[in-house]
């Protein structure tokens, strides 16, 4: 009865297609009130004066809290830079100054309006290069004053720094046969979850309660208590289903207005953001500036290289001065290179806090070296896919971070997976120049990506009706880990159907610590820590059994959920009266596992600033898109895009399609729609769903799934992480599809119409030259 | 100021201001939270509905215009103890995967169905056209689509 390799139906289908599945925006509690926080309509400024007065009298009106009623330490992942209110000065457009609580959101919206606030702006510090330029204004002028969580690299503006500069980098200059020099800037992608962000505060006898939709409620347990200035222990989060979240909901966030402004009224406090204000807040994809060179022989081979990497924090580090070192090993993508030096700077800019969204800073870094590699091969004069092959990753290479790769050689099979679907014809055409036709163009990009390593932990109990309980502060963001992946993996051991494990919704109070549904790492990590305990408690049900029969344990099976006598078919004892034995003989059944993986090892002196070091279990992805471009209008359609993707085990392969072709949307979005454009007064320009385009139906083809199977030991069953990088390699495979479709290398994200008929523009002029 | 509806073949009588959308109405007075709120801007869809068999965002509409009307939300769609074959077939198909924006693509193809019950890939994907999903790529939500309608066709021939 195995389900494992089967599509089984995630759980909570049938509640989430009635309408019936409780999100966080539907949570209601008795005498509930609503908040609304105040903030800053400019990006930059002193703060003269905040008179809440107004707003305090408004009938209906029970609190407003300002920096004088609110802890006013800073906190933060990595640096704690983060205050709960702006006091003295504005640091971004949207930073909150005041939070109100009434009985119904319009008067609290009301109450809003009649805060008074002066402030003297000031030119907002937009532009990464100006930031870091000698002499900068700065961000934060009392930057030297704040904590770290992290050792982070610090100076000025920049929040985290990491450098590499290992030996023979300007050797490799000096004897290349080619310098190729490339500039790339990309920018910021909304992570335009459906349900906005919300949560719902009590404060109950000294402890904080906060019901909430969240990707990572242990860690948003330890990030309020310490905004609050409370123990962790007085935090208590309870997660509801969760509407989306792709990385943006991993942090601190409403929360602490919630919570203060519950513990000031002595009532629930519901807080739901708007979609304007959801959008301009949200910790986004980082926009950047990547500037890479490199030294080349006549092959086309990276003898040594250089990358330097500007990312915008914000006005918050949060977990940039991390993501910098992802530069260390995406600094080849999944190529050889030679020396390579590094630099990866987290800048301070007077814009929203930039944060997690799938595939973080991998998604730009690809673009960036396999953008630079496709121009490699021009400027050498190799096929695109040759000096792929040519260099290609194997097993035993090392990452700049001195890991060794001991699989990388799966790579090379998944570009032989997209070589029988798709195979590559060497380039010989010349560009189209005829201006009304539909240019078409291919691209290829891959890359090696993490499974993230947070530990997890399970209980499975056995239930009276001899059904599984699963309980797990293990999350589903929609991925369906939790609802497939853990469920399948918990039936095996029974030999039950999934139908007959239950699974439950996170609660710190109860459940042990779970690193979150970030990374791929929920199948992985607690499926290996669900297996585990589900051995444990099987022997737990064949303790029982064995005494009842009187046999030894090594004599008996469970199939199809019941125990068995091996060779006696008449001796059988199903699992609901195991449980019912158990209780009159030994107490309940249960047992709990928790896993973190062993983390592979690597050259602490590989460089300065270096946060996040390790890249474990990782998996291989190479992808192949096909596009055309229309000529007239630079609208772009992919026509055709292939996934060759590692996945250890497809524990259920219609979940990890879903993944494959969820991630590659979203990157499509990114490459082609998904553009942030921030002003010179600081302010997003898109600032609606109507404005900020995200991919719809028509737009998005059905992704051919290629799923290449090498079991991980570590994993459960062999799994490896799925659902994060199948976004990594998209724009960059778009973005080398549509620069060889107008024979022009583009070099920037998103690539919305008018940078098509610019590059399309610019391509004929560099050919009539 | 008085407002009389008709929801899922049921009567409701409420109270509220002028103007207010019928997407607040179904969440607040009458708490089907079946239909969700995802931007107040027609653009996600999430709070489609059907009033008169046709979908509508709710965010858009004034609750006291559609007096008269026949609303179906999402919590009038199969039955306690049964899904709609549709739904039955987004659950399948994989379909689901975050679910808010569940409700309103059952809401939609509904309509599509009833109206075409043998739409094609393209028909499927421009009906979805104004409701966004961010999770699943839609490809499963078109496989749901395509497996309903060609289950429909053999039993029917079946019971030929």
């Amino acid at each position: 009865m195995s389900a494992l390799g089967s599509s089984a139906a995630r759980s909570d289908g049938p509640v989430k297609v009635r309408g019936q599945a409780r999100y966080t925006v539907d949570v209601e509690v008795s005498g509930m009130l609503h908040c609304v926080i105040a903030r800053t309509t400019v990006a930059a400024g002193r703060i003269i004066r905040l008179d809440v007065s107004k707003a305090r009298a408004l009938p209906g009106v029970h609190a407003v809290i300002t920096a004088l009623e609110a802890p006013t330490h800073r906190t933060g992942l990595a640096v704690n830079d983060q205050p709960i209110f702006a006091s003295t000065y504005i640091s971004y457009e949207g930073e909150p100054i005041a939070a109100v609580a009434a009985d119904t959101k319009a008067i609290a919206r009301r109450a809003v309006e009649l805060i008074e606030f002066e402030f003297e702006e000031t030119i907002p510090m937009v532009d990464l290069d100006e930031s870091v330029a000698e002499g900068a204004r700065l961000v934060h002028p009392d930057w030297q004053t704040f904590s770290l969580v992290a050792p982070c690299e610090r100076y000025d503006n920049v929040a985290g720094e990491v450098f590499a500069d290992p030996q023979g980098v300007d050797s490799a200059f000096a004897q290349a046969a080619h310098v190729v020099v490339d500039e790339y800037q990309v920018g910021r992608q909304y992570q335009a979850y459906l349900e906005p962000k919300a949560v719902v505060a009590e404060y109950v006898s000294g402890r904080y309660l906060i019901q909430i939709s969240h990707q990572y409620p242990f860690s948003l347990r330890n990030r309020l208590a310490a905004a609050l200035g409370v123990r962790s222990s007085d935090v208590r989060v309870i997660g509801h289903h969760i509407g989306g979240g792709f990385g943006g909901k991993l942090d601190l966030g409403i929360e602490p207005y919630a919570a203060l402004l519950a513990k000031v009224t002595g009532r629930a406090v519901k807080l739901v953001q708007e979609r304007t204000e959801d959008l301009i807040t949200c910790p986004s994809r980082e926009n950047a500036i990547i500037r890479i060179r490199s030294a080349v022989d006549v092959d086309g081979k990276v003898l040594g290289r250089d990358l330097d990497v500007l990312l915008d924090s914000g006005a918050a580090a949060g977990d940039t001065p991390y993501l910098c070192s992802i530069a260390l090993f995406m600094a080849g993508g999944a190529y050889r290179i030679g020396p390579t030096r590094v630099r990866a700077r987290a800048i301070y800019t007077n814009t929203a806090p930039t944060g997690a969204f799938r595939g973080v800073n991998g998604t730009y870094l690809i673009f960036a070296v396999e953008r630079h590699l496709d121009h490699i091969a021009e400027v050498v004069g190799v096929d695109r896919m040759a000096i792929r092959l040519a260099n290609i990753l194997n097993d035993g290479d090392k990452l700049l971070s001195g890991q060794t790769l001991d699989d990388a050689s799966i790579l090379g099979e998944a570009f032989a997976e997209v070589e029988k679907v798709a195979p590559w014809v060497m380039e010989t055409r010349p560009p189209s120049t005829d201006s009304t036709s539909v240019l078409r163009g291919i691209g290829i990009a891959a890359t090696p990506w993490l499974t993230n390593s947070m530990p997890g932990e399970a209980t499975l109990r056995l239930a009276d009706d001899g059904t599984i309980c699963l309980i797990s502060a293990a999350n589903d963001n929609g991925s369906g880990a939790v609802t497939m992946g853990l469920r399948q993996i918990a039936a095996e051991e029974f030999d039950l159907s999934v139908e007959d494990v239950t699974t439950t919704l996170p609660d710190t109070d109860t459940q042990g610590f779970d690193g979150g549904s970030q990374g791929s790492r929920t199948t992985h990590v607690v499926g290996r820590a669900v297996h585990e305990s589900a051995i444990k408690l099987r022997q737990k049900i064949f303790d029982v059994a064995s005494k009842h029969f009187e046999v030894d344990v090594t004599d008996l099976e469970i199939v199809a959920g019941a125990v068995g006598v091996l060779g006696v078919p008449s001796l059988r004892l199903p699992l609901a009266e195991v449980a019912m034995i158990a209780r009159r003989t030994v107490g309940s059944l249960g047992a709990t596992a928790s896993y973190a993986p062993a983390l592979p090892s690597y050259d602490p002196s590989c460089a300065t600033g270096f946060l996040f070091t390790t890249f474990p279990n990782p998996t291989y992805h190479v992808h192949l898109a096909e596009v055309e471009v229309d000529q007239v209008t630079g609208n772009v359609s992919v026509t055709r895009y292939i996934v060759a993707q590692e996945v250890g085990k497809a524990i259920n392969p219609a979940g990890v399609y879903g993944q494959i072709q969820g991630a590659v949307t979203q990157g499509i979005g990114y490459a082609l729609y998904e553009g942030i454009d921030i002003g010179n007064d600081g302010r997003y320009q898109q600032r609606t769903l109507a404005s900020y385009r995200l991919p719809l139906a028509p737009d998005i083809p059905r992704v051919e799934a290629l799923l290449l199977e090498h079991p991980n030991p570590n994993g459960p069953f062999g799994a490896k992480g799925v659902a994060e990088p199948p976004i990594v390699p998209v724009a960059a495979a778009i973005g080398n599809a549509i620069s060889n479709a107008v024979g022009y290398q583009i070099t920037s994200l998103p690539i919305r119409p008018n940078d098509v008929l610019d590059a399309i523009e610019a391509g004929r002029k560099m050919r009539q030259k | 100021m008085r407002l009389s509806l008709r929801v899922n073949s049921q009567d409701y009588a409420a109270d509220v201001e002028p103007g207010t959308s019928l997407l607040d109405v179904l969440r607040d007075e009458l708490h089907l939270t079946g239909t969700k709120e995802g931007c107040v801007e027609g653009e996600c869809g999430a709070c489609t509905v059907l009033v008169d068999g046709r979908p509508l965002d709710a965010c858009l509409v004034a609750a006291h215009g559609l007096e008269g009307t026949e609303v179906t939300t999402i919590e009038g769609i199969g039955t306690a103890d049964s899904m709609s074959s549709l739904q039955k077939a987004m659950v399948e198909a994989g379909g689901v995967q975050c679910g808010f924006c569940t409700p309103g693509i059952v809401m939609t193809l509904t309509a599509l169905i009833a109206e075409s019950p043998n739409p094609t890939e393209h028909e499927i994907r421009v009906a979805l056209a104004g409701n966004i999903c961010r999770c699943t790529g839609y490809a499963q939500i078109v496989d749901a689509v395509l497996a309903h309608t060609s289950e429909l066709q053999i039993a029917s021939k079946d019971t030929m």
